[in-house]
């Protein structure tokens, strides 16, 4: 079997059957947390800034194209970008150590198509910074700044609950 | 039918008071990998099968050699979830703590951190060491009840066909809870 089919069968294998389903839970950060900073490239090779966004409700998503849970969760982070986009709501997804050309590839695959930021951490020099210890982990930062919520491993970002959370937020 | 449950209640042991709902075993019929996932405290935990052949492809596509990547790959393999559903609590665990028995003797798993260096000597990319680093079950981590989990990689160093048993080890709030896996097999 060459590579390329052996790569197919592992995300085919990893694309949702047979692994826990995803959840739609948040954990209330209850300490009040300044977000660490976060500024990097975009796909059209613009900076971003999160320092930018305050005022915002910014969803901040740790991923990679070779995580499958990042991969399952991702087109449910469109359905919430097109629901709140119009809500005082940012959703930043930061690749970790791969490049354009392989995200924009991977990017083809999902359904809906993002259409929110996709920044790029070469390094990974965020995951320090963010307390990150394993792929996805997300985080929802208050328009004044602060850390609101956070949830390791993948999520259904669609779902009414988290909608619902992040509607509240914005509206604060 | 994707997956075929070849055998059930395989892991009845009553040595194991944590143990909540029996051991079961998977056999995905694409791939040949068989999983092994139990329940214990609001937990799971699972270990499936990554054949040698998938972790080469896997890693030789984020810019390893074969031959950088060989002592891994080789090293029994496995993907590895831990989910909090509903834990009497926070679960925090260092996964090198965990315990692997090969015939009732204990067997040390390598760190992530030595394996970094260990490729990280071999002339290998640093996108790939990235990819490598951060494809691997995590070595420490916590869990909120409500389904924090992860997913990644766990390399137990043994030889192909190995057959041993698996004990993840978590507290919460220095109370010291375990699932265990009975009979797992390194794949051939």
């Amino acid at each position: 079997m060459g590579l390329t089919a052996l790569l197919l069968v592992l995300f085919n294998t990893s694309h949702g059957e047979g692994l826990p389903p995803l959840t739609h839970s948040l954990t209330p950060i209850n300490t009040t947390v300044k977000a660490p900073e976060l500024r990097f490239q975009n796909l059209d090779e613009e900076m971003v800034d999160i320092k930018d966004m305050e005022g915002k409700v910014v969803v901040v998503n740790f991923w990679a194209t070779w995580c499958p849970p990042c991969r399952r969760e991702m087109g449910s982070l469109e359905t919430l970008y097109q629901a709140t986009k119009d809500k005082n709501v940012e959703v930043l997804a930061v690749n970790i150590g791969e490049d354009m050309d392989t995200v924009f590839s991977f990017l083809g695959t999902v359904e809906p198509t993002p259409n929110f930021q996709m920044l790029f951490d070469y390094d990974a020099t965020s995951m320090n910074k963010w307390g990150v210890k394993g792929l996805p982990t997300t985080y929802i930062i208050k328009p004044d700044g602060t850390i609101a919520y956070k949830a390791i491993g993948g999520r259904e970002f669609d779902h009414p609950d988290i909608l619902q959370k992040l509607t509240q937020l914005g509206l604060q | 039918m994707k997956h075929i449950i070849i055998a059930s209640m395989i892991g009845l042991f009553p040595f194991s008071i944590h143990a909540d709902m029996p051991q079961t075993r998977h056999t995905d019929s694409a791939t040949g990998a068989k999983t092994w996932e139990t329940h214990a405290d609001g937990v799971h935990f699972s270990l499936t099968q990554i054949l040698p052949d998938q972790a080469k492809a896997f890693y030789v596509n984020r810019g390893f050699s074969l031959e950088q990547i060989e002592s891994y790959t080789s090293s029994c393999v496995y993907m590895t979830v831990l989910r909090n559903d509903s834990a009497p609590g926070d679960i925090h665990f260092i996964s090198n703590n965990w315990s692997i028995l090969v015939k009732n003797k204990s067997h040390k798993l390598v760190p992530v951190s030595q394996w970094v260096k260990r490729l990280s000597s071999s002339g290998a990319k640093k996108s790939a060491l990235i990819a490598f680093r951060w494809a691997q079950f995590p070595p420490e981590q916590e869990y909120k009840p409500g389904g924090d989990w992860n997913q990644g990689m766990l390399s137990i160093g043994l030889p192909s066909g190995s057959i041993f048993d698996a004990i993840a080890k978590w507290d919460i709030a220095g109370k010291a809870y375990e699932a265990k896996l009975v009979g797992v097999q390194c794949a051939k």
